[in-house]
């Protein structure tokens, strides 16, 4: 069985958690709402007012006047992911995190050890909550596919089980938009093939969503069985390492994009180095409004896993590769990949300067996990994005 | 121009004068060699515009006169007669002929006065070194050379002449090694020089083991080397060699003392099943014993362990194996000392109670 971990309201919780005045109020963590940044998470009560992560702080402002507006400490998630992490290890190794705040984990080589797979989720699920003060929803599911769908079923505080028997009878009531990569335009599509529901398009012809929606179509009957036999990659194993975000509102303004594009750097960095991976090649990743999506990527003389050298190419990408102004923008992504077979060998210089790049990153690191807290931030991340200029 | 020379006499002071010479060429002239005959003698002149080899051979009752040939049609021809030929050359408007016996080529020529001549030096520090010392330094040192570094200064070797010693110094960033000798000249001003690579490997192809002096004459751009038939100059490199005595490492509290060859032999076999394009290769050192390990991405695994002289705490670091056996194999007494601290602090090698010629290896992290 596979497991999804889900944290409910990630960086909201972690801010609600550390400042317990918070408690019962409207907390949403974002750029600021005097700049033009975005909702990067909202607590359950921000929620209640229609605030949610990725919309434009703006409208959240005035959707919810008495919020409270907090800005993004990145270094502070990364810390309690780890920790997070660290619980997850206790069970199994072969965990994929998704995000700082959501992971899949295979369990089937600790069901002898700590129980079946339905325990070891409430096993994290308490522990997280016992030691961290915070809330996950989980799912259980015999596949990644079916665990996600689970996970966020019973949002927040959420425990969903799929036993193999009964797939179809939990999958077959879902609206078509639960099934990957149904977004508003296939969505439609489908639904004027009068395909509502995961069981219809269950008992659609396969070819019939082959033509709606090519290759896509064949994808998503396989879905509709409950089918998914990726397996759960862990990163040690893992060819690349990558972060993305969807905006919910279209995003045009070119510093909130390099804003995001910074958080979304500094996760990979983190992640890279925390599982001594140093990767060649930095990719891009860009979706518009209309759902082209672009890649662009470079390699670098040589293979890092450091936060600065990174961002200094994905930034080179996103200003010199792209076609500014940029239409709107749905989706932003970077990602590292050209990791060498074993942890790549590293020639230390007789005349390199220490390397205060390096150092800067692993006292950041070793900081962060013994803390923590951010203790250290780049200054660009305590700008607000709306200020960011060039 | 006529002269008449035999072939073993032409051949050796010819192929030195060529190995400067470049094989493609932009500049046709210089895909040429010069030939100055007087009466008794005969200049071959080489040059690639960086550097330039002359070499001087006696002659009897030549037709003094100057022409410029195709070096590599010139040597090959020469090279291809048979042994203790007599070669007979002789140049008539723009055409030379070779004759020998029965065989007779006719070469193009290409005019004297486009041939380049290198700069002459000007207030050169003078010094002499017997030519076996200055292959010596060369011998232990250059295999550290950088090649095409972007580092422009690293890709020679650094001559340095004070405090009566003359020192070798090279390196690649990864590695340093540096030779000595002592000297009976003491400048006034220390007198530092870097010698480019390509420059370096012509000098020791040039010298001998042989207690012959060579005369070495050092000017701002140029430095020129001369032995008693052989003149070799080449440009300088202009820029400034790191501060390579920052670079041997003071603090190193692990000497390990082992027999240089046992040493080189296990880390020969190790190596084998290092990555090939990394080479690494771990070193295990606790007190008395060395373990040697490699590993490559098909999971072969080497393992050795080897007795050395070493009390002291436990260390495992890693190197590019390549650096090590380089060093140990320029280094020429029986046994070896190396000094470790960290495993990311430098390590250093030089001969058990010889430390003429040291070595310093950057390791890596494996």
């Amino acid at each position: 069985m596979i497991i999804h971990v889900d944290m409910d309201a990630f960086y909201a919780s972690v801010e609600e958690r550390d400042r317990p005045e918070l408690a019962n109020r409207p907390v949403i963590v974002g750029g600021s709402p005097q700049g033009r940044g975005v909702v990067s998470a909202a607590n359950y009560v921000a929620r209640r007012y229609g605030v949610h992560s990725a919309m434009p702080t703006v409208t959240a402002a005035r959707l919810c006047p008495e919020g409270v507006f907090l800005p993004v400490r990145m270094e502070r998630y990364i810390g309690v992911s780890q920790q997070i992490h660290d619980i997850f290890q206790r069970y199994t190794p072969v965990i994929e995190p998704l995000s700082l705040d959501e992971a899949f984990l295979d369990v089937r080589g600790s069901e002898g050890l700590f129980g079946d797979a339905v325990s070891i989720a409430h096993q994290i699920q308490r522990a997280i909550l016992d030691e961290l003060q915070l809330h996950a929803s989980v799912g259980v599911a015999p596949n990644k596919f079916l665990a996600k769908i689970a996970s966020d079923l019973e949002k927040p505080r959420g425990f969903v089980v799929v036993e193999e028997a009964q797939v179809q009878s939990f999958l077959d009531p879902l609206p078509v938009s639960r099934l990957w990569g149904v977004g508003k335009a296939a969505q439609q599509r489908l639904h004027g093939l009068g395909i509502y529901t995961v069981g219809d398009v269950r008992e659609s012809e396969a070819e019939l969503l082959q033509r709606a929606l090519g290759r896509h179509g064949m994808q998503l009957w396989e879905l509709a069985h409950g089918r998914d036999a990726r397996p759960v990659v862990a990163e040690r194993e893992a060819k690349s390492v990558s972060h993305e975000t969807t905006f919910s509102e279209d995003i045009i303004d070119a510093s909130v994009l390099r804003a995001s594009l910074l958080q979304l750097t500094e996760q990979v960095a983190w992640r890279l180095r925390r599982h001594s991976l140093q990767g060649r090649t930095v990719q891009l990743k860009i979706r518009f409004q209309d759902f082209t999506t672009l890649t662009r990527s470079q390699s670098l003389a040589s293979s890092t896993d450091r936060t600065d050298t990174l961002w200094r190419a994905v930034r080179e990408l996103f200003d010199t590769r792209l076609q500014h102004p940029l239409p709107p923008v749905r989706l932003i992504g970077m990602g590292v990949h050209g990791f060498d077979n074993e942890s790549m060998p590293a020639q230390n210089d007789l005349f390199m300067e220490p390397d205060a790049g390096s150092e800067l990153d692993q006292l950041n690191d070793s900081l962060r996990e013994r803390f923590g807290d951010a203790v250290l931030q780049r200054a660009r991340g305590l700008r607000r994005p709306g200020q960011e200029k060039g | 121009m006529k002269f008449t020379i035999s072939r073993e006499t032409l051949l050796k002071p010819l192929q030195m004068v060529n190995g400067v010479v470049e094989k493609r060429q932009t500049m046709p002239i210089l895909s040429n060699i010069l030939l100055n005959a007087t009466p008794e003698s005969l200049t071959l002149t080489g040059t690639d515009l960086e550097v330039e080899m002359v070499t001087r051979t006696q002659l009897e009752n030549a037709e003094p006169g100057e022409a410029t040939l195709p070096a590599r049609k010139f040597a090959d021809i020469c090279r291809a007669l048979p042994e203790e030929a007599m070669i007979e050359i002789s140049v008539e408007g723009d055409k030379a002929t070779l004759r020998s016996a029965k065989s007779r080529f006719t070469l193009a020529t290409l005019p004297v006065v486009e041939f380049p001549n290198v700069d002459e030096i000007n207030n050169p520090y003078s010094f002499q070194i017997s030519q076996k010392y200055m292959k010596g330094l060369i011998d232990k040192t250059s295999f550290a050379m950088a090649q095409q570094d972007v580092r422009y200064y690293l890709n020679g070797m650094l001559l340095e002449l004070a405090d009566n010693t003359l020192r070798a110094v090279a390196t690649d960033g990864h590695r340093l090694s540096m030779s000595e000798v002592g000297t009976e000249h003491n400048p006034e001003e220390m007198i530092q020089v870097i010698v480019p690579r390509m420059a370096v490997m012509e000098l020791s192809r040039m010298l001998e083991d042989s207690d012959e002096m060579l005369e070495v004459q050092i000017g701002s751009n140029h430095i020129k080397f001369s032995l008693n038939d052989v003149t070799f100059t080449s440009k300088l490199i202009d820029g400034k060699f790191p501060d390579y005595d920052r670079v041997f490492p003071k603090n190193s509290d692990k000497q390990v003392v082992t027999n240089r060859m046992l040493l080189r032999q296990a880390l020969t076999r190790t190596s084998i099943l290092s990555n090939e394009k990394y080479r690494g290769i771990r070193l295990q050192l606790s007190s008395g014993v060395l373990h040697t390990m490699a590993h490559n991405p098909e999971q072969e695994e080497a393992e050795e362990e080897l007795e050395v002289n070493y009390q002291g705490g436990e260390l495992e670091i890693g190197f590019n194996a390549t650096y090590l056996l380089d060093a140990l194999s320029a280094v020429d007494t029986e046994e070896v000392k190396v000094w470790l601290s960290d495993p990311n602090s430098s390590c250093l090698i030089h001969g058990l109670d010889d430390e003429q010629s040291k070595y310093v290896i950057m390791p890596m992290r494996l």
